[in-house]
């Protein structure tokens, strides 16, 4: 550990430390826009001034690891002058189209002139112009006006997803980022660059235009989009969910995500969901409350398995939900009902194991490793291949599906759902609609996503992480440990399912209650 | 004191450009005599001498040399000839009439800090400069004089040209590495140092022609032969390239120390007839401006022009007369430096052109008296804050200009047209 001075406060920090980060570490703020602790150093943007001891020549905090006994300052007038400055060059040639800008409410131009700008402009020139919604590609859009050219995005394809589509092009005040040969901004991580980036010079087709940041709350989750398990944030409102970025976690994704994983919000989203439960008896369709139903599904079962067996019935899961869900699930099943014939369904097996080196992995399940753990822990050894056997020859004659909740990672989920629909009762507990279940008698369960419920998920390595509730989207969809217990005859305590009306709230009134 | 030729001695001579010609005239004879010297002796010796940078940073050659660490690892021995400093083309002089002058200073120096492979980094707009080095390198190859056990000493040293293609970026020491690497020419962050992490991540030593040819004479005449010329501080001779409005500009070699109106009145023959001296750059466009009464003072070492708030930088000494004028002439060299940042760091790349536009504004007749000012304030802020010194070789000529042409400035702001040009010289 080495000691050091942070505007006069004293702290200790590990060896190696850069005084960037020291300053963080002392809970003061430092102006920067070029440094990432996630990207090579590039020292460009001039911004990290400070003082050292009393040489009179300004360091940046970026590039110098901590000595000891180093007196660091970032409050001295030299390095305010210096700070001040620094923002200037970087307005003089910005288009400041913030009314226009999706950036705007989170751009680090706007946060670090309210922090440590506040000067009358002075530049009475013309700006330099340059492209401006250049098409980077499907999945983003590049305007090079806004860019401050702090190289955050071309660090990131050279070092991290090591695809090296971006680079500066011309130089001095005429440089601009851009692809080679206009080549677009295709890999499976390009939206980090639309995360890292400052200003608005890089927005997202996905999100841009879509809602202005300051109208969306934020909660940090895990992703479900495989099972890597990242650590992310999603972006909400009463409307539903508008993005997800990812959240630093050194142990499991450090500072990134996929781009696969960002649009994984979107099935969670009502449009794709399975909005009541419906029973479906000889093509009657009859809607009613998921309550209702999660309660005749439990008369039904214990019916069933008394009038054929508990061996008639078949239990399909799939790596989607929680441990605690599996937990009751099972306890259910297995205890309650003596049904041991569950087997577990999987996205695709040819390509459960691939993994690209860094975060995507074939397997679109965050909890595949939690499930494989609990049919261990009941001793359930079943192939799925077996299914299909066992649904033909008549000797499975009931099936319950759990999952998946995201539909679209399951490539054989049609093929699967007619399948099912071959056994005479078929009970689906499903996030999204379930058009292919035409058994004899099916019914289907709205169940709660991710974002709706709070829970466990052991990653693939087996890490656990818990992850914690954001938001209803569905009103009255059951988690599947809620199911259980109204399927076992209790009852479970949830608010009435009355019409969904969000809150009004005036964003421009502050807590103050003035404008 | 007048011109003393010591490493132009032969320049006149065009045999002196081939290898049997250069042998004529002792060449590679101190090779031969560095070969029987130990590394470390001509390490010293180098230090002794004081010999400091030619490029124009004047940094103590020995000393930079004394940076490599000694970790077993290779390295590398770089000549910058991307000489683009604007007034300067002595190194130009210098590998056009002596190109093997270069590769026996190399070789030496290679040998010294222990290096088997070099390159030339030579200004893309060379062309003629770097055949004729071509040329040298092959009939030094042809003669034992490069490649492998270089005449029987048993030392290795590989020697290749780069051509630059236009940046004077290039010319700053890393941003030529970057260059060389393949990169594009911007400057890295220092530290680390070239000496520690240069070329390919390896020690590498970057220095001027003049610097490594200057090797060759410190073995001839030793530490105190050297010394004989120049001053203490700024030991040796060096060349300067002078132009401008001056009747005989050219490439002079004098020693350190020389008084510039010496050089001016007597090497270079004065001015035109009936034009008064108005100002002189010292050392290259990056320089700020000595006034005609600064001159005076000025003798041609690094402590006396630093003391007049300038620098020696490359020896490029450009003349103005009274029939120019400063606004015009900054703003050609704002137009410059504009045109040549790289881009990387922002007060650098935003400020270049701010201060170009601004200047310009004012030679265009469209000026605000608080434009004047503006220059010297946003220029102050461009000093001392970027990766490499382009910044602040743009700032320091716009302050020195605005310092002390300023009624020059002012009258052109008041009146829209220069205090100068289309004036005749009664009316002045």
């Amino acid at each position: 550990m080495l000691n050091c001075k942070v505007n006069g406060k004293e702290i200790k920090v590990k060896q190696g430390t850069l005084v960037i980060d020291a300053i963080k570490q002392a809970d003061y703020d430092v102006a920067h826009y070029c440094y990432h602790p996630g990207l090579s150093v590039a020292g460009v943007c001039r911004l990290c001034m400070v003082k050292i001891g009393d040489n009179p020549r300004l360091q940046i905090a970026c590039n110098t690891p901590v000595q000891e006994g180093m007196e660091i300052s970032n409050e001295d007038e030299q390095v305010k002058d210096a700070v001040k400055w620094g923002l200037d060059f970087h307005l003089i040639n910005h288009p400041l189209d913030c009314p226009i800008c999706d950036q705007a409410g989170e751009c680090e131009l706007q946060i670090q002139y309210m922090k440590f700008g506040q000067y009358d402009p002075e530049m009475a020139e013309k700006k330099v112009k340059k492209r401006k919604v250049v098409d980077l590609g499907s999945k983003i859009v590049l305007d090079t006006e806004r860019c401050i050219l702090c190289s955050r995005c071309v660090r990131f394809t050279d070092e991290v997803s090591k695809t090296n589509e971006l680079g500066i092009f011309n130089r001095g005040d005429r440089s601009e980022v851009g692809t080679f040969e206009d080549k677009p901004l295709e890999n499976d991580y390009a939206l980090n660059t639309v995360d890292i980036c400052p200003v608005g010079a890089l927005t997202s087709k996905d999100f841009r235009f879509r809602q202005r940041v300051w109208y969306l709350k934020n909660q940090s989750t895990i992703c479900t989009g495989c099972s890597t398990g990242c650590n992310v944030k999603v972006y909400y409102n009463e409307e539903g969910l508008f993005r997800v970025k990812p959240e630093f976690n050194e142990d499991i994704n450090g500072y990134w995500m996929c781009d696969q994983g960002r649009d994984v919000y979107k099935f969670v989203n009502k449009d794709f969901r399975l909005l009541e439960a419906q029973s479906v008896t000889e093509g009657q369709a009859e809607p009613l409350s998921a309550g209702k139903a999660a309660q005749l599904a439990g008369e039904k079962l214990k019916e069933l398995t008394k009038v054929n067996g508990p061996e008639s019935v078949g239990v399909v899961v799939t790596g989607q939900y929680t441990n605690e869900e599996y937990e009751s699930l099972f306890d259910y099943m297995v205890n309650k009902l003596k049904v041991k014939n569950i087997y577990h369904w999987v996205n695709n097996s040819d390509t459960m194991d691939d993994f690209d080196g860094l975060l995507l992995r074939g397997d679109k399940n965050p909890n595949t490793y939690g499930l494989k753990e609990i049919m261990k822990k009941y001793s359930i050894q079943t192939n799925m291949s077996d299914l299909e056997g066992a649904i033909k020859s008549n000797t499975i004659k009931t099936i319950v599906v759990a999952g998946p909740e995201n539909q679209a990672v399951y490539p054989d989920f049609n093929e699967r759902a007619s399948l099912f629909s071959q056994a005479s009762n078929l009970i689906w507990f499903s996030a999204g609609p379930v058009s292919a279940a035409t058994s004899k008698h099916t019914l289907v369960i709205p169940t709660k996503t991710y974002a709706e419920k709070s829970g466990t998920y052991v990653n693939y390595k087996g890490t656990h992480q818990s992850s914690h509730k954001v938001t209803t989207i569905v009103r009255g969809a059951l988690s599947l440990s809620d199911s259980v217990t109204l399927m076992s005859g209790e009852s479970i305590l949830t608010k009435p399912v009355g019409p969904q009306k969000a809150m009004k709230t005036n964003f421009f009134v502050n807590k103050s209650g003035e404008l | 004191m007048a011109e003393v030729k010591i490493i132009t001695e032969h320049y006149d001579k065009d045999e002196f450009i081939s290898l049997e010609g250069y042998k004529k005239f002792d060449g590679y004879k101190m090779l031969k005599k560095a070969f029987k010297m130990s590394p470390q002796q001509i390490i010293d010796e180098v230090k002794s001498s004081g010999l400091r940078g030619r490029g124009g940073a004047g940094f103590p050659t020995g000393v930079k040399w004394g940076f490599l660490p000694d970790n077993g690892e290779e390295r590398y021995l770089l000549c910058n000839a991307d000489e683009g400093e604007p007034g300067t083309f002595k190194d130009r002089k210098m590998m056009e009439r002596a190109p093997h002058q270069l590769i026996e200073g190399m070789i030496i120096s290679a040998f010294a800090v222990n290096s088997h492979k070099g390159y030339i980094y030579i200004r893309g707009e060379y062309s003629y400069a770097a055949k004729v080095l071509e040329q040298a390198i092959k009939e030094a190859y042809d003669a034992g004089l490069l490649g492998k056990n270089i005449l029987d000493s048993g030392f290795d040293f590989d020697l290749d040209i780069y051509r630059g293609a236009g940046a004077y970026i290039c010319g700053e020491e890393t941003g030529m590495i970057s260059s060389l690497e393949g990169l594009k020419g911007q400057p890295k962050l220092k530290p680390p140092f070239p000496a520690i992490k240069g070329y390919l991540g390896k020690p590498t030593i970057v220095n001027n022609v003049e610097t490594l040819a200057s090797v060759i004479y410190i073995l001839r005449d030793g530490v105190d032969g050297y010394r004989k010329y120049g001053t203490e501080k700024s030991a040796g001779t060096k060349l300067f390239s002078v132009s401008g409005n001056i009747n005989k500009p050219g490439t002079y070699e004098v020693p350190l120390g020389y008084p510039l109106m010496d050089l001016i009145n007597n090497e270079c023959g004065g001015l035109k007839p009936g034009r008064k001296l108005k100002a002189v750059i010292p050392g290259g466009s990056s320089a700020p401006v000595l006034t005609a009464e600064e001159c005076q003072k000025a003798n041609m070492d690094y402590e006396s022009l630093a003391q007049l708030g300038s620098m020696l930088g490359s020896g490029a000494v450009i003349i103005i007369d009274d029939s120019n004028c400063m606004v015009d002439m900054l703003n050609v060299i704002m137009h410059f430096y504009h045109h040549e940042s790289c881009g990387q760091c922002t007060p650098c790349r935003e400020g270049t052109g701010w201060l170009h536009k601004v200047v310009s504004s004012i030679s265009s007749g469209t000026g605000r008296l608080q434009d004047i000012d503006l220059v010297d304030e946003v220029a102050s802020r461009m000093m001392g804050r970027t990766i490499c010194a382009l910044s602040d070789a743009a700032a320091m000529p716009a302050r020195a200009f605005i310092q002390k042409f300023r009624n020059e400035f002012e009258f052109y702001v008041r009146e829209g047209r220069s205090k100068v040009k289309g004036v005749t010289d009664a009316q002045l």
